[in-house]
């Protein structure tokens, strides 16, 4: 549990308050800790007085032989995923400001043109294994290889794109080497005065950001959802050196994928990143097209609110709200739904609401973060023109 | 006039509510205070225009439904006003467009602080700290308005326990048609014997001569609630929008219970589920909900979970499962609902069910998957109507919104079940079996079933009001069940009912066609 | 077919909030619940033993309290429960939480299959599952939505992955993690409550476990959370141009900003 100085302690109360799990008291003007405490360490930075520590810990080994920053990068069907060039964009921040090299490892059937672009998207190496039977990802395979070359290169840091890939090999990874890894970071930065990675991620359902660090153990090791970070600019004067990784050590697979059936993008709205929402505002059924023609234009996918599904303008597994679908998109575009509470119910997750409403009362203004009183139709209209004429 | 709009098709939503009865109207507002209520009203009055109050249109009698005129929506006049403490009891004071969700999750989360409130409502605040209230009363649609509550006299599951809304509104302030306002307290002002005197705060007097009729003694939702010596707030509570608009509410705080528990008992045959709710509805302190699924109301719920989307996180139910009564145990700690739960299992197994047959929901996820359960009932009953109204859109649901005295119930259940085998009639049927109360909902699957089941629910209404029932036990009156009113009360009751109120309302603007057919033939012509 | 579920204790609301002044966590006195991935998993194994018989444990690491919550585990389907207790486990970050179950997976002894939510929704870091599996030498799936096929010597089941299903077969041992719609959880009936009161929750603490506490808890966790900060409040209410063409302006660069 947490050590407390009673010498230092004014019995202020501020950590007890701050503890979630309770487990702090005061008895005569002195703070107390009780088992249940699960060292978080949120108390600590509370504590005005810096009568409160966790206990300290050091490093096992020597940390100085580890050097430079790696990108583990992911591709599909000969083309790198959106995340891997994310990832080497802000990677490459970090690098420059540590000035050390930044690695880009590739797996892949096609390693040779892909390592190319790693390059001009920032990598000044490309560790490849390359190798015909490499057409579809092997986690086995990926997590070998790169247990043996961390070990034998010592990388300081390693990025991994959060995809369903990402979160497989990472975590497993990270108990090979025992180290820590930070999942689904928002920001990654370089400490100035010791040089560690700071992760910061959303912790408590989002309503709290933590910042954390492996300062005794490396690799430093994160996962980054795709999206977070922006694509860098691809040039292609960079240059860069490519090597060539040996197979890992022959080990018999414990899985065997069987079969892999790609689906098309799927209509789950409750992971929709980009949504736009009609109702009964847009007037009537023919302004469905409109409204599914701009989702194909921006890539988002279209929800509806109850009223049009009674009218049997949609269908009811696109309705959203509390009896219908949840959904918590990045950013939710609203043409002409009044915002009944049910429907508020199933939006509350959505980080940004843009409604387009005529009329000032719609209950949808009220949760909204963007509003525009104008008439729905025309403004998609003008979207519509806006993508169109983009292309 | 200024704060009322032209009703254009932007606004259709605001021509129905769930009874999904379309009406019209002129004109539209959205008053965002008492002040603008007083200005919109005495503009319709002078005028002669007809208006229609609103809240979230979740009633399911058509009350706010417009036939004409000008829908007045209080939606936005949602403000929490005033905190008070008295004698260790808390009341809050509310605006009429405050949802009941909203009220109780601010009241959840200790998160009342208003704008409104003043120096002493914030000390109250703090009194209440350390302590979770919630407003009792629990309609199943948690999205309506404590105003349409209050119109209606809204209960819901839990008015086994806690009662109706009426219980629990201990002052309203009413805005009548003339421009001027009462407030009204409850303990302060009664009729003596049938006359009631009100007088508003610009000092004008009413004398209103109460109707002679008597309430059935049972749950009871139908026409103003009139008895003798009757607490002038009463009258208001309950009067489906036809006397006044209500511009505030005091409610009664009620501490949560620290343990919730809801079970629900499976059975193979609806005889023994009634005979188990009847043997325990009466002998087990803090019993707050006594619920009701028959056959053919689970039977719908299997196929809307089959066809997946939001119904597929509701829990399997066993085939042999035919009927279910639902009990939801209110009580300060969780060993007491332990040792309440394992006197329900006993009994269960004396009424010849089984034990392993329940589901015992111990904590707030499990409690809402129940509520979630029993909420998704209706709406499954919905959809199935809607899916039907897409060959016949002149059909509805006809749903029974009747109770009967305790003794009746054996005798109630058996007039739905011969009736409706009878006229081959498809329904599905839950609601407060613990009140007698059960909402029996006609599902017709063409033109011909719906008039047959009007009719049937005609012949209901009277059987039921010959056995001492109520034709509407919470849902309030509204438009739909205006008619079987005059069978239960007779003609003569309506007649004073009218009498009474036109003398508030003189020119009969509000709530037209709510309780009894429109007074304003002239108004019309 | 024996069947460990790892379970793990987490508030009933996700609705911290932190005071803005004080910064200081406002906390709702709700009581602890299960991950609701877990019961998911629990639910599999019980389906899995309706359909080839064996025995279920239950497994969790956490306080004393815990063993409340491992009742419950008992009565929706669970043999027995394994709780691993100790002050010396307290501040585990996913690693040092690993280490601890693979011990707790040794005390219980020969099984077939390991089950894991696929994540817990108050950490969200969706890693126990891999990291165990990793501890304890066997293979791991992620994401599974369905088992297709299953005995004591292997499985087959489809797990989801960015745009695609797959179809995977595992030889057991093997620990899959599962997606929260894999199986609807089943309610405790009366009596199942009954016969889970009657039914002791066996715990063990670092020593019955012989735990290296170098790698346990506090000391055994490589992460260490740094600060914790309140993010920026949601900007309430912009109002745009109500002008279609300006406003469609506005509207595509908040749409393109999202997608950078």
């Amino acid at each position: 549990m947490i050590s407390i100085d009673s010498a230092l302690c004014r019995g202020c109360g501020l950590c007890v308050k701050t503890c979630a799990q309770q487990a702090l008291f005061l008895e005569n003007k002195k703070a107390f800790c009780k088992d249940s405490c699960t060292l978080c360490g949120i108390c600590v930075d509370a504590c005005p007085f810096h009568a409160l520590s966790l206990p300290q810990k050091t490093a096992k080994e020597d940390l100085s032989a580890y050097c430079g920053i790696w990108v583990v990068a992911q591709c599909d069907q000969g083309r790198l995923l959106p995340v891997t060039l994310e990832l080497l964009g802000k990677a490459r921040q970090l690098a420059d400001q540590k000035q050390v090299p930044l690695s880009a490892v590739l797996l892949s059937n096609q390693a040779e043109t892909l390592a190319r672009e790693l390059i001009f998207s920032g990598a000044d190496q490309v560790l490849l294994l390359s190798h015909s039977s490499l057409a579809a990802e092997d986690e086995e395979l990926t997590f070998r290889l790169l247990a043996e070359e961390i070990e034998r290169r010592k990388p300081e840091i390693v990025l991994f794109g959060a995809t369903a890939f990402g979160r497989s090999v990472a975590p497993r990874l990270a108990a090979r080497l025992r180290t820590g890894l930070t999942a689904d970071c928002t920001q990654l930065e370089i400490d100035k005065e010791q040089g560690l990675l700071l992760q910061t991620r959303p912790a408590f359902g989002g309503n709290l950001m933590a910042t954390i660090a492996t300062p005794y153990a490396r690799p430093q090791m994160a996962t980054v959802r795709a999206g977070i970070f922006p694509t860098p600019k691809r040039d292609t004067s960079r240059t860069g050196t490519q090597v060539l990784l040996p197979f890992p050590t022959k080990k018999k697979p414990g899985l065997h994928v069987l079969e892999t059936q790609i689906q098309a993008e799927n209509s789950s709205l409750p992971s929709a990143q980009l949504l736009v929402v009609a109702g009964k505002g847009i007037g009537t059924k023919k302004n469905m097209k409109l409204v599914h023609r701009f989702a194909q234009l921006v890539g988002a996918q279209v929800g509806v609110s109850r009223p049009l599904v009674e009218a049997g303008w949609s269908d009811y597994r696109y309705q959203i709200g509390q009896t219908g679908v949840t959904v918590h998109p990045k950013i939710l575009l609203s043409l002409g739904v009044s915002g009944a509470i049910q429907h508020l119910a199933g939006i509350s997750g959505a980080e940004t609401i843009i409604a387009v409403n005529t009329d000032p009362h719609a209950p949808i203004f009220q949760v909204a973060d963007y509003k525009v009183q104008a008439d729905c139709i025309a403004t998609l209209e003008s979207l519509i023109q806006r993508y169109e004429s983009q292309k | 006039m200024e704060p009322m709009q032209p009703f254009s098709a932007q606004f259709s939503a605001y021509l129905k509510d769930e009874s999904r009865t379309i009406g019209f109207a002129d004109s539209i507002s959205f008053p965002k205070s008492e002040a603008e209520v007083l200005t919109i009203l005495t503009y319709c009055n002078q005028n002669n225009i007809p208006v229609t109050i609103q809240g979230a249109r979740t009633g399911l009698a058509a009350a706010a439904v417009p036939f004409g005129g000008h829908v007045m929506n209080l939606s936005q006049m949602k403000q929490m006003l005033s905190l008070r403490e008295e004698n260790g009891q808390f009341f809050l004071t509310v605006e009429p467009g405050l949802t009941l969700l909203e009220c109780n999750q601010k009241l959840a989360s200790h998160q009342l602080q208003s704008p409104a409130f003043s120096a002493a409502s914030l000390a109250v605040l703090e009194q209440m700290e350390g302590k979770t209230f919630f407003f009792a009363p629990d309609p199943t649609e948690t999205t309506c308005t404590i105003g349409g509550m209050a119109a209606c006299n809204a209960s819901g599951a839990r008015s086994f326990l806690y009662g109706p809304t009426r219980n629990h509104i201990t002052a309203l302030r009413v805005v009548l048609p003339s421009g001027e306002a009462l407030a009204l307290r409850r303990g302060t002002c009664f009729a003596r014997h049938r006359q009631l005197h009100l007088t508003t705060e610009q000092g004008t007097s009413y004398a209103l001569a109460l109707p002679q009729y008597r309430m059935p003694n049972t749950k009871n939702a139908s026409g103003y609630y009139i008895k003798e010596n009757l607490d002038a707030i009463d009258l208001f509570l309950g009067s489906d929008g036809t006397l006044g608009v209500i511009t505030a509410l005091e409610l009664k705080l009620t501490l949560l219970p620290a343990s919730i528990w809801g079970i629900s008992f499976f059975f193979s045959a609806e005889e023994t589920a009634l005979r188990f709710a009847d043997t325990v509805r009466h002998q087990m302190p803090g019993l707050a909900s006594v619920e009701y699924f028959d056959d053919a109301a689970l039977t719908l719920l299997r196929k809307q979970k089959e066809t997946g989307l939001a119904f597929a996180a509701l829990p399997t139910i066993a085939e042999a499962d035919r009927c279910c009564v639902y009990l939801e145990l209110h009580s300060d700690t969780d060993e007491e609902n332990m040792e309440k739960m394992v006197r329900l299992g006993r009994v269960m197994e004396q009424c010849g069910g089984d034990q392993s047959r329940t589901w015992v929901a111990r904590n707030e996820t499990d409690l809402s998957l129940l509520h979630f359960f029993r909420h998704a009932v209706p709406e499954s009953a919905n959809l199935i109507i809607d899916e039907r109204k897409k060959e016949y859109p002149e059909i509805t649901k006809l749903g029974a919104d009747m109770s009967v005295p305790d003794d009746r119930l054996f005798d109630v259940m058996r007039l739905y079940r011969t009736t409706l085998a009878e006229a081959h009639l498809e329904s599905a049927t839950w609601g407060h079996l613990g009140n007698n109360h059960l909402h029996v909902n006609i599902l017709p699957r063409d033109l011909s079933d719906f008039h047959k089941g009007k009719a049937l629910y005609a012949r209901w209404a009277e059987e039921i009001s010959a056995m001492g029932g109520a034709v509407s036990a919470e849902h309030g009156v509204g438009k739909i069940k205006a008619p079987f009113l005059a069978l239960m009360y007779g003609k003569e009751a309506i007649e004073e009912m009218r009498q009474l109120k036109l003398t508030l309302d003189p020119h009969s603007i509000l709530g037209n066609g709510n309780l009894f057919p429109s007074v304003r033939k002239e108004a019309e012509a | 077919m024996n069947l460990i579920v790892c379970m793990k204790q987490v508030p009933s609301s996700n609705e911290v909030r932190m005071d803005p002044k004080t910064k200081t966590i406002i906390r709702d006195a709700k009581s602890a619940v299960w991950n609701p991935f877990d019961r998911s998993a629990l639910e599999v194994a019980v389906l899995l033993k309706e359909q080839l018989g064996g025995h279920i444990t239950a497994l969790s690491m956490g306080i004393p309290d815990t063993s409340r919550l491992l009742e419950e585990a008992i009565s929706c389907g669970a043999d027995e429960a394994l709780l691993l207790s100790d002050r010396a486990f307290a501040g585990a970050d996913t690693l040092a939480t690993s280490y601890a179950l693979s011990l707790g997976v040794k005390e219980i002894g020969p099984y077939h299959l390991i089950l894991c939510g696929k994540m817990a929704v108050d950490g969200d870091t969706a890693q126990i599952g891999p990291e165990l599996a990793e501890t304890l030498g066997i293979p791991h799936i992620t994401d599974v939505t369905q088992i297709v096929f299953a005995s004591e010597k292997e499985l087959i089941v489809s797990r989801k992955i960015d745009g695609a299903s797959q179809l995977v077969q595992v030889t057991l041992p093997a620990l899959l993690t599962v997606v929260k719609e894999i199986a609807q959880p089943r309610l405790p009936s009366i009596a199942s409550i009954l016969h889970a009161k009657e039914t002791p929750c066996t715990v063990r603490n670092a020593q019955n476990l012989q735990a290296d506490t170098t790698r346990t808890g506090l000391l055994g966790s490589p992460t260490q959370v740094v600060k914790t900060f309140t993010p920026p409040p949601k900007q309430s209410g912009v109002t745009l141009s109500a002008k279609p063409d300006q406003a469609a302006k506005e509207i595509a660069a908040l749409f393109e900003e999202v997608k950078r």
